[in-house]
């Protein structure tokens, strides 16, 4: 059966969604656009619906992944264009392409990249704030505290942080972050949390987007190099 | 990072209060003179459960003069960050000022929402009583089935809406349009004249020298009666087939197809079957094309087939059988909210449900036929058995039986036939053969409460210390394998009770339970029966008197001015003969019972014919 791969933006008010909701925002479209999503038989048929890593309520992405299976040949186009007049706005089709059967999509990602914006801190210039992430990125150990089931748990995130930038733009305070994904993983909010303990920022006040999923070989799971895009 | 984005990072499930849902309707403010905010006073996944209001946004937005938006009560750690920001309540769709709107539209499902519609208008920063209120603020109207007695909440509210809302609300916007901009004593009294329209303003309550409830006295120009207002032909009345999609999970994420209004069963308890009468249906081909449209605009995978009492569908077989062929192998599930106790019900929720994974629900209410004769349930220990053994032969493990504790007349001895009930539903499982591991049966019980309306408004509540002796009974009475028993906390059901019967008097108790903290009462983890005490204790309140009143026939009652089109002389008939153990038959297909409705209000029930054209 076919395997269709959809690259689509979550942005606006879907930001809030939760992942699990995503999932069945996803799979009514699917229903409401007449495209037959094949279901996995047993007792409580979940439909053939994978995405490539889950996004953090409150954080938009604008090059997000999923891969859906239909009962039935249709050419990508048709499936964009059935996909694009049945989502609630804010799930945002961009393109669709037949995939070969291969390992989970979810597997392929090991790294992200984000982009978190908000106010400047005080006092501080663009070249200040570059000597300050020099020295935050120096240290052999960055640890967080991380929620889990099991309660608190201290966590070093510096070798996850594969790169840290800032720039000012428009005013704003501008950071781009490359981080693990998968096993060993690092969130954006953890690396606002860090920084808030040496500089005078609240993570709270940054808008985060997620700019790109990458594979090992720093592929876009897209095909195609990472910087490319 | 505006206020509002920084406070939805702090919060549990911000999708709660951002909208942008499928099939939300965004109209240009500007370009609409009537504005209105549909505000319902519990959490949105309850909320968005809620037929009526999908119904109100379809017919409001309908409209060109008029847009309708909605907003819910915030969970508390909303609530705190908006306080704490000082970011007042705000609607889903436009993100805009509650107070922004003409009209903010209350629904009241349940009297313990009422601290929650207090809390709201204050969130929205609109002065509580209506007096204090000016032209510049919303008006604050109200509908629902404790509209039927608002007086609790009359200082609160500008206008409540009696009886269905389909038609009202376009007199509501009408009556809105031709007076903005005017005065707001113009406007109520406008309001005041439109059919089924409360403006508790213009009447005034009187008490005796004893401080009982005397009566109370429309001033000139307004009826003294008002009366519901009814949906006359349902079958052509405006239905949502677009509803607003949720993508949080609500607590009925499904499509809901309404296929008929009104029961007639006469359960004497029942408030819904007293005042939604007359029955009206739909015809089975009406419910089909809407089956199908609900179906391919929402993408949801159930439709629930939805009234008081499905089963009682003229053509409910043959709809089911229709509905399971055209979408059985989509896979789309079809349910049915409530099961009758009988066979045809059994074999009907077998028809639906190939995978008999969940359990079934049956609601005998009382445990002995004495007084499921008194509150009218005609349903016998027979029945039930039969029931139960169809439903277990058809493989289902887990039945649910449900009761009220507390009915007049009630003795140990009912209280004991529901354990016994309960146990020879059991034995009926192990006949039939229910592996020991997978057989369940759950009791669940909750308190009677005395509703306005019906032939019980005169009895008085089960006191708390009985209540909770016989849940206690109840509980020795139910251990052992297989079984499991649940209650709903008796204070709670006696807060419902105050309310449900009380007067104008509650007002200022009710102000003060919101000062003290008390909201979102349904939720058993918010309610605080202390602060209730002390706010009934710090505004002279004897909750007792209400709840544990026993009123007489010819005692004046608070809602004695608000009419359902029911005889009083039929009440305290059903009434009379519930003491004397005596039923009354449905009036759907027997004889007419007398209730006076339809000549008072020159409506006729309505049921489906067959073979009117369709494939059905």
């Amino acid at each position: 059966m076919p395997r269709f791969r959809l690259c689509y933006r979550q942005e606006g008010r879907a930001r809030y969604v939760s992942h699990l909701d995503i999932v069945r925002a996803f799979e009514r479209a699917t229903r409401r656009a007449g495209l037959r999503l094949l279901y996995s038989q047993g007792f409580n048929p979940r439909p053939k619906l994978t995405f490539a890593a889950p996004l953090a309520v409150g954080v938009s992405g604008c090059r997000e992944y999923l891969d859906l299976e239909l009962e039935e040949e249709r050419e990508p186009v048709e499936v964009l264009e059935a996909l694009r007049s049945n989502l609630p706005d804010g799930l945002v089709p961009v393109a669709v392409r037949v995939v070969a059967d291969g390992p989970a999509l979810m597997s392929l990602v090991d790294r992200t990249r984000y982009l978190a914006v908000g106010p400047v801190p005080e006092g501080f210039d663009a070249r200040a704030l570059q000597a300050e992430l020099a020295a935050f990125l120096s240290r052999g150990e960055i640890v967080v505290e991380r929620r889990s089931a099991k309660g608190l748990k201290r966590k070093n995130i510096r070798p996850g942080i594969y790169s840290l930038r800032a720039g000012i733009n428009g005013g704003k305070l501008c950071l781009s972050m490359e981080l693990k994904a998968g096993a060993g993983n690092v969130r954006p909010d953890e690396v606002l949390k860090a920084l808030g303990e040496r500089l005078p920022l609240v993570p709270d006040d940054f808008a985060v987007l997620r700019t790109a999923l990458m594979s090992r070989d720093n592929q876009l799971l897209w095909g195609g190099k990472g910087d490319g895009e | 990072m505006t206020d509002l984005e920084r406070i939805l990072t702090r919060v549990e499930r911000p999708a709660r209060y951002v909208g942008g849902e499928l099939n939300t309707i965004i109209k240009d403010w500007e370009r609409v003179p009537v504005r209105i905010v549909f505000a319902f006073p519990d959490v949105y996944e309850v909320g968005m459960s809620h037929l009526g209001m999908h119904i109100l946004y379809h017919v409001v937005n309908s409209r060109d003069d008029a847009l309708m938006e909605r907003v819910f009560a915030p969970w508390i750690d909303m609530e705190r960050e908006m306080r704490r920001e000082g970011l007042p309540l705000f609607s889903l769709e436009s993100h805009r000022s509650v107070c922004d709107f003409d009209v903010v539209a209350f629904t009241l499902q349940y009297e313990l929402s009422y601290t929650n519609v207090l809390n709201m208008l204050e969130l929205a920063g609109i002065p509580l009583e209506c007096r204090a209120r000016d032209s510049g603020m919303p008006l604050v109207v109200a509908g629902g089935p404790c509209a039927f007695n608002p007086e609790p909440l009359a200082p609160f509210l500008d206008a409540v809406f009696l009886g269905e809302g389909e038609e009202a609300l376009h007199d509501l916007v009408e009556v809105v349009h031709r007076y903005k901009g005017g005065g707001r004593e113009e406007l109520l009294m406008a309001l005041a004249r439109v059919p089924g329209v409360y403006v508790p303003r213009f009447y005034q309550p009187e008490y005796g020298a004893d401080g009982g409830f005397r009566r109370i006295v429309a001033q000139a120009g307004v009826p003294a009666k008002v009366v519901k207002r009814v949906v006359r032909d349902l079958d052509r009345a405006p239905y949502p087939l677009r509803p607003i999609v949720p993508y949080l999970e609500a607590v009925h994420d499904r499509a809901v197809l309404e296929v008929f209004r009104g029961c007639t069963r006469g359960c004497r308890f029942c408030q819904a079957g007293a005042i939604y009468r007359p029955v009206r249906e739909k015809r089975p081909e009406t419910l089909l094309d809407q089956a199908e449209a609900l179906l391919s605009n929402t993408g949801y995978r159930e439709l629930s087939l939805s009234s008081l009492s499905t089963t009682d569908y003229s053509h409910i077989k043959e709809l089911v059988a229709e509905l399971v062929e055209r979408y059985g192998n989509e896979p789309v599930n079809v349910s049915l909210p409530s099961l009758r106790v009988d066979s045809f019900a059994v074999e009907l929720a077998r028809s639906v449900q190939g995978v008999r994974k969940s359990s079934l629900t049956f609601a005998p209410e009382a445990g002995t036929q004495r007084l499921r004769n008194v509150i009218n349930k005609q349903v016998t220990e027979r029945d039930l058995l039969q029931t139960v053994e169809t439903a277990f032969a058809a493989g289902w493990m887990r039945l649910k039986l449900y009761f009220m504790l507390g009915l007049p007349t009630e003795t140990l001895e009912d209280v004991d036939g529901i354990a016994r009930l309960a146990r020879m539903v059991l034995d009926k499982g192990r006949e039939c053969g229910a592996p020991k591991g997978r057989l369940a049966v759950t009791v669940s019980t909750s308190s009677f409460v005395p509703k306005p309306h019906t032939p019980f408004q005169w009895e008085p509540q089960a006191p708390l210390p009985v209540l909770r002796e016989r849940q206690a009974f109840l509980q020795g009475r139910l251990k052992g394998k297989n079984l499991v028993y649940r209650w709903h906390d008796p204070e709670t059901s006696f807060v419902e009770a105050v309310f449900a019967r009380g007067d104008r008097r509650l007002a200022p108790a009710l102000r003060r339970a919101v000062e003290l903290g008390c909201r979102l009462d349904g939720w058993r983890e918010c309610f605080r029966f202390d602060l209730w005490q002390q706010a009934f204790a710090e505004t002279g309140i004897d909750p007792g008197a209400y709840a544990y009143r026993s009123y007489g026939y010819t005692d004046a009652l608070p809602w004695d001015h608000l009419d359902s089109g029911i005889d009083r002389e039929f009440l305290t008939r059903e009434h009379a003969q519930a003491l004397a153990g005596e039923t009354t038959r449905d009036c759907r297909n027997d004889q007419c019972t007398g209730c006076g409705l339809c000549p008072n209000l020159e409506i006729e029930p309505y049921v489906a014919e067959a073979g009117t054209g369709a494939p059905v």
